[in-house]
This record gives C-alpha cells, sequence and structure tokens, in this order.
C-alpha cells in the first residue's frame, strides 16, 4: 500500500535572499512497511527532504500525498494534527524533554493525544520491556547515554503507532556498536509491528543495513 | 494534563537562580504592596475614627444648608418625632444634641476667640470619647450648671488655672451681644493643638441660656453600631423624620476636610501601586521573554511531534503561574505578619512629623489593617499583571515554527 507519494519536489531556500536550491525534481514513493534509508554527503538535501515528507515544511514546488492526501496544500493546524496522530519523528540530538523521565517522555506524545493517565503509564511500560529499556523508566535523559537517550526516542516515536517514522541521521552521534543495537530495534519495530521506516544517514553501516536506499546528490535522486 | 502540570513546575526549577529571583521579585512586591495598602487604610481608618468617634459621630442630623453655612440661627428643636425616629431606627445606638457658637472669652486681662461647643454631658458619652481626654480637673456632669471644660492650650494662652472664674461674650439668637460668668472646671487635650487653643464645652442647656436660643440645639450627632450599614442606617432614618427642613448627613460631609486628604493619600497609594506593578510586570516580562527564547530549540521539537502550538503558550501560563503563585503566598504570609505587627505596635511619629500631622488634625501615628480585601486585591492585581506580561512571550511561542525553534542555536 502506497503511504508516501512526492511528486516533482521543488525547495529553493533563500538565504538572504540568494536562492539556494536543496531539493531539485526529486520524484519518491513509499509503501506501508518499508525500511528506507536516504543517504547522501552532507548538504545533498537529506534533511530538507526528509522535513518535507515529515510535513515540517513546505515544498516550493511539487506535492506530496500522505495516505493519498495532499498536504501542500493544509494549514499550520492540520499539519501539526498529522505530525501527531501519523507520524513519529527521531532525531540526531535525541531531543528528548530534560526535565521529563524517560517513561514521561514517551508519555508526553500520548498526553497529546489525550490518552487517559493510566493507559499511557501501561502502554509506555509495555513499550520500554519489548525494547529492553524498562530499568530507565525513571531516570532524567541527562542520566542516560547517549544510547539509552536514543533508545527513549525511539519509543517516544512510535508509540502512538504512526504510519511512518522519519529519523534525520538518528545514529550520527552514537558510536557503531550502539549504533548497531539502535538498528537492530528500529529493523525489530519496522518487521513485528510493520512501521514504515525512513531516515537519513552518511554511515556507511548504516547503508549497508537499509533495505531500499535512496542515494541524494546535489538535491537530486542518483540511483 | 497532570503531565503538563509537572513539565511547567519542573521547568520553573531548570533555572533555579533566576526563578527565585522573579519569585522574589513578585513576593516583595506583594509584601510592599500589602504593607503600603494596609498602612493606608490602616491609618485612613484610624482617623476617621478618631475624627468621627471623637467629635462628629458618624451621623448627625441638621438644618439643611448648616453644614455649608454653620451658623446659630440654622436650629431646630429636638421634636418627638426625631427623638422616636432615633430610637426606632436599627443601628442607632446612641445621640446626642449639639450647640456649635463663637465667642469671645476672658480672664483678667486675656481674652481669646471662642468656639463654643454645648453638649449633654450623659447623651454625648454614648456617641463621642472626647470627654475621656481631660487633661486636668475633671468634666461637668450637669448640663445646665455655669462649669465648663476649656482646650488645655486656651487655658494656657488665658494665663488661668481651673478653678478660675472667666467671661464668655457671644452673640445669641436674638442678635444681641449676650455675656455670662463660668467656672473653668477641667481641660481636654485631642492631640491637635490648633483645636485646643479654641475649644470651649458647656452644657447644652447653659448654652441655651447664654445664647437664648430656648431648646433649639444645631445638630444631633448620632453613633451607629457597625460602619458598615452607615449608608443603610443613615438612609433608613431620613425615612423616618418627617421634617423636610432636616437633613441627615454621614460623616463624609460633616469632615469634608478630612474625607479629601484621605482621598488624597489614598488615590497617591494607588498610582504609587500602578508604578510599581508596572516595573513588576516588565520583570515579569523579561524573564519569561528570557526563558522561553532559551527553550526555542525544545519547543521546536516538541511541536514537531505534534504538541499544538496553544498548548506550548499554555505552559508558559503556567509556568508563569506558578512562579507567581508561590511569589504572592509568600508575600501574603509576610505581609499578613508585618501587617499585624503593625496594628498591635502601630508606629508612633516624632518631632516635626508629629507637628505636620497634628496641624491637619491627623493623629501622629500610622497604624496598618489585616483587612482581607487588600490581601485579595493585591493578590489579584499581581496575578492579573503577571498573566499580561506574558501575552507577549505567550504570543511568540504560539507564532514559532517547529523548524524555525530546531534550526535555533
Ligand atoms: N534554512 C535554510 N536556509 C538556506 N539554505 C538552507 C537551509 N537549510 C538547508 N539549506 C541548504 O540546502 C542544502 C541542503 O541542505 P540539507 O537538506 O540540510 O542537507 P543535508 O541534510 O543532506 O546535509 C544545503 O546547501 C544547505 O546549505
Ligand atoms: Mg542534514
Amino acid at each position: 500500500m502506497e503511504i508516501l507519494k512526492a511528486e516533482r519536489l521543488v525547495k529553493i531556500y533563500q538565504d538572504n535572499g540568494v536562492p539556494v536550491s536543496a531539493l531539485n525534481n526529486i520524484n519518491l514513493t513509499v509503501s506501508k512497511g518499508e525500511y528506507v534509508v536516504i543517504a547522501g554527503p552532507s548538504g545533498s538535501g537529506k534533511t530538507t527532504l526528509l522535513n518535507l515528507l515529515g510535513a515540517l515544511d513546505k515544498p516550493t514546488e511539487g506535492r506530496i500525498y500522505f495516505e493519498g492526501e495532499d498536504i501542500t496544500t493544509k494549514d499550520k493546524n492540520e499539519l501539526s494534527k498529522i505530525r501527531l496522530h501519523k507520524l513519529g519523528f527521531i532525531f540526531q540530538a535525541y531531543n528528548l524533554i530534560p526535565v521529563l523521565t524517560a517513561i514521561e517522555n514517551i508519555e508526553f506524545s500520548m498526553m497529546l493525544l489525550g490518552i487517559s493517565d493510566k493507559e499511557r503509564k501501561e502502554k509506555a511500560l509495555a513499550l520500554m520491556d519489548e525494547l529492553g529499556i524498562k530499568e530507565l523508566a525513571n531516570k532524567r535523559p541527562n542520566e542516560m547515554s547517549g544510547g539509552q537517550q536514543q533508545r527513549v526516542a525511539v519509543a517516544r516515536a512510535i508509540v502512538n503507532n504512526p504510519s511512518v517514522v522519519l529519523a534525520d541521521e538518528p545514529t550520527a552521534n552514537l558510536d557503531s556498536v550502539t549504533a548497531g543495537h539502535l538498528l537492530d530495534l528500529m529493523e525489530q519495530m519496522n518487521s513485528e509491528k510493520n512501521i514504515t521506516f525512513i531516515f537519513s544517514s552518511h554511515d556507511k553501516n548504516v547503508i549497508d543495513r537499509a533495505k531500499r536506499l535512496i542515494i541524494l546528490k546535489d538535491g537530486r535522486i542518483d540511483n | 494534563m497532570k503531565l503538563l502540570i509537572k513539565l511547567a513546575w519542573r521547568n520553573i526549577w531548570r533555572n533555579k537562580r533566576r526563578s527565585i529571583l522573579t519569585l522574589a521579585a513578585i513576593m516583595f512586591a506583594s509584601l510592599l504592596a500589602i504593607a503600603m495598602r494596609g498602612i493606608q487604610l490602616g491609618t485612613y481608618d484610624l482617623n476617621i475614627k478618631n475624627v468621627v468617634e471623637l467629635f462628629s459621630g458618624y451621623l448627625q442630623i441638621q438644618e439643611k444648608g448648616y453644614n455649608d453655612n454653620p451658623n446659630l440661627n440654622s436650629s431646630f428643636q429636638v421634636s418627638t418625632n426625631i427623638i422616636n425616629a432615633l430610637k426606632d431606627t436599627k443601628g442607632v445606638s446612641g445621640f446626642s444634641p449639639r450647640i456649635y457658637a463663637d465667642g469671645l472669652i476672658s480672664y483678667k486681662d486675656e481674652s481669646r476667640g471662642a468656639s463654643i461647643f454645648a453638649i449633654e454631658p450623659g447623651a454625648e458619652s454614648q456617641v463621642t470619647s472626647f470627654m475621656k481626654n481631660v487633661n486636668k480637673g475633671k468634666f461637668f456632669s450637669s448640663d445646665s450648671s455655669n462649669e465648663i471644660v476649656l482646650g488645655s492650650e486656651l487655658l494656657d494662652n488665658l494665663n488661668a488655672k481651673v478653678g478660675d472664674n472667666v467671661i464668655i461674650l457671644a452673640q445669641g439668637y436674638d442678635g444681641a451681644l449676650e455675656n455670662n460668668k463660668f467656672k473653668i472646671v477641667g481641660t481636654v487635650k485631642f492631640g491637635a493643638p490648633g483645636m485646643e487653643a479654641a475649644t470651649v464645652i458647656m452644657g447644652i442647656k447653659t448654652a441655651q441660656s447664654l445664647l437664648a436660643m430656648e431648646n433649639h440645639v444645631n445638630a444631633i450627632a448620632i453613633k451607629i453600631q457597625n460602619i458598615e450599614q452607615l449608608k443603610k442606617v443613615k438612609f433608613s432614618l431620613a425615612g423616618k423624620i418627617k421634617s423636610s427642613s432636616l437633613s441627615v448627613l454621614s460623616w463624609e460631609s460633616i469632615n469634608p476636610g478630612l474625607e479629601q486628604l484621605l482621598e488624597f493619600s489614598n488615590v497617591r497609594g494607588i498610582v504609587f501601586l500602578g508604578i510599581l506593578f508596572v516595573i513588576v510586570a516588565f520583570g515579569i516580562l523579561n524573564t519569561v521573554l528570557m526563558s522561553v527564547t532559551e527553550r526555542y530549540r525544545e519547543f521546536g521539537v516538541v511541536l514537531s511531534i505534534g504538541m499544538p502550538q496553544i498548548k506550548l503558550a499554555y505552559l508558559i501560563y503556567l509556568e508563569t503561574f506558578f512562579i507567581t503563585l508561590v511569589g504572592i503566598v509568600l508575600g501574603n504570609i509576610s505581609g499578613y505578619i508585618l501587617n499585624s505587627y503593625i496594628v498591635h505596635h502601630p508606629i508612633m511619629f516624632g518631632g516635626e512629623l508629629k507637628k505636620f500631622y497634628e496641624t491637619y488634625h491627623f493623629l501622629p501615628q500610622a497604624q496598618s489593617s489585616v483587612q482581607f480585601s487588600i490581601f485579595i486585591n493585591v493578590s489579584i492585581s499581581i496575578i492579573f499583571i503577571s498573566l499580561l506580561s506574558c501575552i507577549y512571550p505567550a504570543y511568540k511561542v504560539y507564532k514559532l515554527e517547529p523548524l524555525k525553534g530546531i534550526r535555533h542555536t
């Protein structure tokens, strides 16, 4: 089933009045349950593409269809709702909320959906158990290692059962062993729960494990 | 919702130093406001009580026009209708007829202007308290004897002593000059030297015969049980008095200068508080704005994962509200302690300040108040201004784009 479709995407940034072309005529279709890695050197447009697919930004030209709906015409609030209900995000710098414990960070996404206290706790604990991070439940981000924080971030991203999880260089701050564990985890979630993953990387280890690889070069797909 | 509250509360303590400074500023502002308002209203009440309970009474019945143009001829008889009206009105706890007249008092070679104040000692002691302020000698007990009491300064100015006889000359009701001999039996002192240099107090019957005004009086001073019922009692009494030439006046009209002076200092106090609150508002605006800009990146992240902007703005409000609330609670507690301390230990003025206050017939002391409305008004005002000063930072957060937040460094 087709879940994301990008048609002739163009993104031109204005950098102090100077137009910078970041993406040029991108066509892309992602189906439910795919595990896609976007690779390419720095500046090739990976972040820009993920931002567009993640409804965080709008293309200069072209259309993006999410579950068949054109999201390029939607307003701020509608996009926010789509992100909340349908998408999960993992960031390079983990970006957990520093004053909340691991379990509270995971609950946070569910709170935004209005899920009750009790249900939130149960679901968060069950997921943490599944991801093998149960013992981190009451730790704050600054009490956890980078790898541990990123696992919690994965849990936060998938707890609301999103259609797609987008991750911009999720392993860039991790050593290769920890990165490997994180990839195991994401692959496991992909195969067990059929969650679609799209993430970017310029790390060879990650690229080698990609089930589908999209290579970006100067804002174009280079396959 | 509970998680959001938790988040707000913990966010406050992330930058402990800043939060404590903000909190301390709010606490100090509420303490200052409560202390100032307390002294303002406490001293206000004290002076009203002083003047009103000492002399004027809370209400007076007078002939219409007398208050604006006091003269002996604006007088009336204490009819049974008036007495019944006073007795039938709920909340009236005492009343006392009075005559005010001007005259000249002489002892040997010294003569001084005299403000004659004639009363019925038995009734007057039910209404006002100046009879307790006997300085030398005693107060006369019959309203028809030729015994008088002088302001203590007047006695000194006349070079007379208690027990001496004096002559009082006054223009009577019929226009003719009258005079009579009186015996000084005591002096009174109120802490208002200007007044003490002229006051001559005598019995009401004595005055009526000196001034040839038969059974007429100039005013009936009235004491009421509960100041808060002043308007009600006034209205109900006015309804019962049949005579169209009489009016019932409250203490503000009887003592217009006092009311104006108090009103002026009240307005001045409110203006000062207004300035204080504006300063506090800018302080809060500054800290909230700082704490918001610092967290743009974090906000970008939560916006990315789908937190509605409005909820984020709400979070900012919650944080400010918590700091304000804690500051206000501490400010109220310390304000209550300070105000009750002053209530029990009023500040007494000395030296020049004392003289200044006495010139305006004020007691040379500052009193405070712990009346509930002070705390409520100050707290509501500060909560209001703190929420007001949050509008701009909350608006900035409301307008924040997730990517702008993430990129912000
Ligand atoms: N906000 C922006 N304003 C201007 N230029 C930008 C902005 N974001 C990215 N770019 C430019 O767009 C191009 C693609 O950037 P990016 O998508 O971040 O690439 P990658 O993530 O692959 O490193 C680069 O040339 C970058 O300088
Ligand atoms: Mg990038």
